[in-house]
C-alpha cells in the first residue's frame, strides 16, 4: 500500500490534534512519510493513532521542544494555531499565531528545513463586498476580530522569513467542515450536531448571507499539493462552495430528512445578545457564546474562489452536499 | 454625484486603501497614487472588477520636488480630470525629538505639508470651481492637542488645519468644497495593529477601523461639512477639552508625560 519513495522521509505537523492538523497527519502516514505530530499533551482524545505517527510533547512557544521535535525533518507542516471565538487572554492570539509562527519559521531556517507550507485563513481578507475574494485582493475591512488580526500578521511574518531564504507556501482555507470533533472553533459541526440533536434553533438574520465551506479532506489534500507544487511566498485560498444559510439548512434537511423549525432571528437582536455577552465575558470572564465582532460579520458575505488552488495545485473541491453528507453520516455514526 | 472622479494620494495601504474603496462604490472614478512597489495595481484590479469604476494608477514620491506638478500634467496627457482631491498622504510618527534624524523630518514635513498645499494649488487651477468639487485633508485629532512624542507630526496637522480653515472662507463663493478629517487613532500599519490593542479604556474606544473612518470622512465631505470627526469618543475628547480650564489640562498633560516617561 505505501509508496516506497515516502519511507524515511520525517515530516512534522505542528498543531497535531487541530481540526486540520489531525487528518493532514493521518493522510501523509497513509502516503508512508514519517510523521511527527507536535502536540501539547499526547494523550489528546482527537488524535488518530497509526503506525507511522508519532506524537510528541512541545509547545510552538518553547523553543526546546521545538528544536527537538523537528530535528531531522525535512519538511513542515504549521497548523497550529489559537482559532478560538474568544479568549480570556487576548494576548494568547498574538503569542500563539505570531509569536509561535515566528518560532516554527526559524527553527525550520536554521534546521535547512525544505519546505514549509504554513496554515493561514480566508480570514484574513474577513469579509467580500461584492465578487468572490481572490489572493491577490485586498483587504477591504479593519480587524476587529483578533483571531484574524493575528493570522494576518503571522502571514507578515512568513513574508520576512521567505525574504530571509525559506521556502513557505501559505494556504487559506475558508469555513472548514466535516469528519471531526466538535470544537469551539468548528462552527459547522456545532450547526450540524445541533440540528441533528434537535437543539439548533435558529438561522442568523434572512439566511442570504454567504460564507465559504470547504470540507476538509479536500483542505488536508490542498495541503500536500501546496507542498509539492506550491510556489514559495505565494497564498492559496483552499474553499469550496459559497452557500448562504438558508441553502445550508434546506441541504442539511434533504440530507437527514428531518425538518426542524428554524426561526430567523434579526442581526440587530443578535449584536444586541452578543452585546450583553460581551459585557458579562468582560466583567466576568465567562466564556461568550458570542460578540459583536461576529455579529457585524453577518451582515457580509464571506465568499472566496479557490481558482488559482485548483489551476496551480489541481486542487479538488468535493461538492458541498457530498462533504455535508459524509459529515452528517460521521455524526450519526459516532 | 455624477461623474465624480477623485484623485487620493497613499493610496495603497491604510486610511488611503479604505478612501479607495469607500469611493469605488459609491461610483467614483479613481486617480491613485502612492509609492512604487507598494501593490496599487492589485487593490486597482480589485476596484475595477468589483465596483466597475475607472482606476488610474501613478506610482511616485511625493516627496520629490515637482511631484504635484507631474500629477496634473501626466492627468493632462492623459486627458482626466478630477474633482475630489483627498489629502491623505502623510508620515506619522511616536519618538522623542532627538531620536529621529533630520532627514526624516524633512520628508515629513515635505510629504504632510508642501505636498498637501502645493498638489491643492494645482487642483483648483485644474478644476471648474462653478462645478461641484471637493477637497478633503487628512488632519488629525492630534492637530487639536498638545501631544509628546508626536511633536513635528502635530505641527504638521495644526498646519493643515489651519491651511484647511482658511481655504473655506476664501472659495466661500465658489462650488469647492473644503472639508477637514480630524481622526483620532486608526488601526492601519501593523506596528500599529499590534500597539493599538495594547491600549486600554478610554484611549481604547478612541481607535477605530480603517473602514469606518474613510465612510464617514466621504459622507461628511459630500455633505460640505467643515470638520469631520469620526467616533464618538474622539468628539467627546474634543468637548472636554474645550470647556476645562487650561491650568488643569496642564496638570493632565504633566501626569500624562509621567506616565509615558516611565514606560
Amino acid at each position: 500500500m505505501e509508496p516506497v519513495t515516502h519511507k524515511y522521509l520525517k515530516i512534522l505537523v505542528t498543531g497535531a490534534s487541530g481540526f486540520i492538523g489531525r487528518k493532514l497527519c493521518y493522510s501523509l502516514a497513509e502516503m508512508g512519510f514519517e510523521v511527527i505530530g507536535l502536540c501539547r499533551n499526547v494523550d489528546h482524545p482527537f488524535l488518530l493513532q497509526h503506525r507511522n505517527i508519532q506524537y510528541v510533547e512541545g509547545d510552538i512557544l518553547d523553543q526546546q521542544s521545538l528544536d527537538a521535535a523537528m530535528s531531522g525533518c525535512y519538511q513542515v507542516y504549521h497548523t497550529a494555531a489559537m482559532a478560538k471565538l474568544w479568549c480570556r487572554n487576548e494576548q494568547d492570539f498574538f503569542d500563539t499565531n505570531v509569536t509561535g509562527t515566528k518560532n516554527v519559521l526559524n527553527c525550520a531556517l536554521r534546521m535547512g528545513v525544505d519546505r514549509v507550507v504554513h496554515t493561514s485563513t480566508c480570514g484574513v481578507w474577513g469579509p467580500t463586498l461584492n465578487l468572490p475574494v481572490s489572493e491577490d485582493d485586498p483587504r477591504a475591512v479593519g480587524f476587529p476580530i483578533d483571531y484574524e488580526r493575528t493570522k494576518y500578521l503571522a502571514e507578515l511574518e512568513v513574508k520576512t522569513f521567505v525574504k530571509k531564504g525559506l521556502e513557505v507556501v501559505i494556504v487559506n482555507p475558508s469555513r472548514v467542515y466535516g469528519e471531526g470533533p466538535i470544537t469551539d472553533s468548528n462552527t459547522v459541526g456545532k450547526m450540524v450536531s445541533g440540528y441533528l440533536s434537535g437543539t439548533w434553533h435558529f438561522i442568523p438574520g434572512k439566511g442570504i448571507t454567504a460564507a465559504n465551506y470547504a470540507y476538509v479532506e479536500d483542505v488536508v489534500q490542498g495541503h500536500i499539493l501546496a507542498m509539492t507544487k506550491g510556489r514559495s511566498g505565494e497564498r492559496y485560498i483552499l474553499g469550496g462552495e459559497d452557500i448562504c444559510f438558508n441553502r445550508f439548512f434546506s441541504t442539511l434537511e434533504q440530507i437527514t430528512g428531518t425538518k426542524r423549525k428554524l426561526y430567523r432571528i434579526p442581526i440587530e437582536l443578535i449584536k444586541t445578545f452578543s452585546i450583553m455577552e460581551s459585557i458579562k465575558s468582560k466583567c466576568f470572564g465567562f466564556q461568550p457564546y458570542f460578540l459583536p465582532e461576529f455579529a457585524d460579520r453577518l451582515k457580509f458575505n464571506q465568499r472566496y474562489s479557490s481558482q488559482k488552488a485548483v489551476t496551480e495545485l489541481n486542487y479538488q473541491i468535493t461538492p458541498f452536499k457530498i462533504g455535508l453528507q459524509k459529515t452528517v453520516d460521521h455524526f450519526q455514526n459516532k | 454625484m455624477k461623474n465624480l472622479t477623485a484623485l487620493i494620494t497613499g493610496a495603497s495601504e491604510g486610511l488611503g486603501k479604505s478612501f479607495a474603496i469607500e469611493c469605488a462604490q459609491l461610483g467614483f472614478n479613481l486617480v491613485l497614487v502612492s509609492l512604487p512597489e507598494t501593490g496599487l495595481e492589485f487593490l486597482a484590479n480589485y476596484l475595477r472588477r468589483n465596483f466597475g469604476v475607472q482606476v488610474f494608477c501613478m506610482e511616485t514620491d511625493l516627496t520629490r520636488n515637482n511631484s504635484d506638478v507631474e500629477i496634473f500634467k501626466l492627468l493632462e496627457t492623459n486627458k482626466l480630470r478630477v474633482n475630489v482631491l483627498i489629502n491623505n498622504a502623510g508620515i506619522g510618527n511616536w519618538s522623542w525629538f532627538e531620536e529621529k534624524d533630520p532627514d526624516f523630518y524633512r520628508a515629513q514635513i515635505e510629504l504632510n505639508v508642501t505636498n498637501t498645499v502645493l498638489l491643492t494649488r494645482s487642483f483648483l487651477s485644474h478644476i471648474d470651481k462653478s462645478e461641484p468639487s471637493y477637497i478633503l485633508n487628512v488632519g488629525s485629532l492630534g492637530g487639536h492637542f498638545v501631544v509628546p512624542k508626536k511633536q513635528v507630526y502635530g505641527a504638521t496637522k495644526s498646519f493643515i488645519g489651519y491651511f484647511t480653515r482658511c481655504l473655506q472662507l476664501e472659495l466661500k463663493s465658489t462650488n469647492v468644497r473644503v472639508s477637514l478629517l480630524s481622526p483620532g487613532g486608526i488601526n492601519t500599519k501593523s506596528e500599529l495593529l499590534v500597539m493599538n490593542k495594547n491600549l486600554k479604556g478610554f484611549a481604547k474606544a478612541t481607535i477605530l477601523e480603517a473602514d469606518f473612518v474613510a465612510k464617514v470622512a466621504i459622507q461628511g465631505m459630500m455633505k460640505g461639512k467643515k470638520e469631520i470627526i469620526p467616533g464618538f469618543a474622539n468628539r467627546l475628547l474634543l468637548t472636554v477639552d474645550k470647556v476645562i480650564p487650561s491650568f488643569w489640562k496642564e496638570i493632565l498633560m504633566r501626569r500624562n508625560l509621567k506616565t509615558i516617561l516611565s514606560v
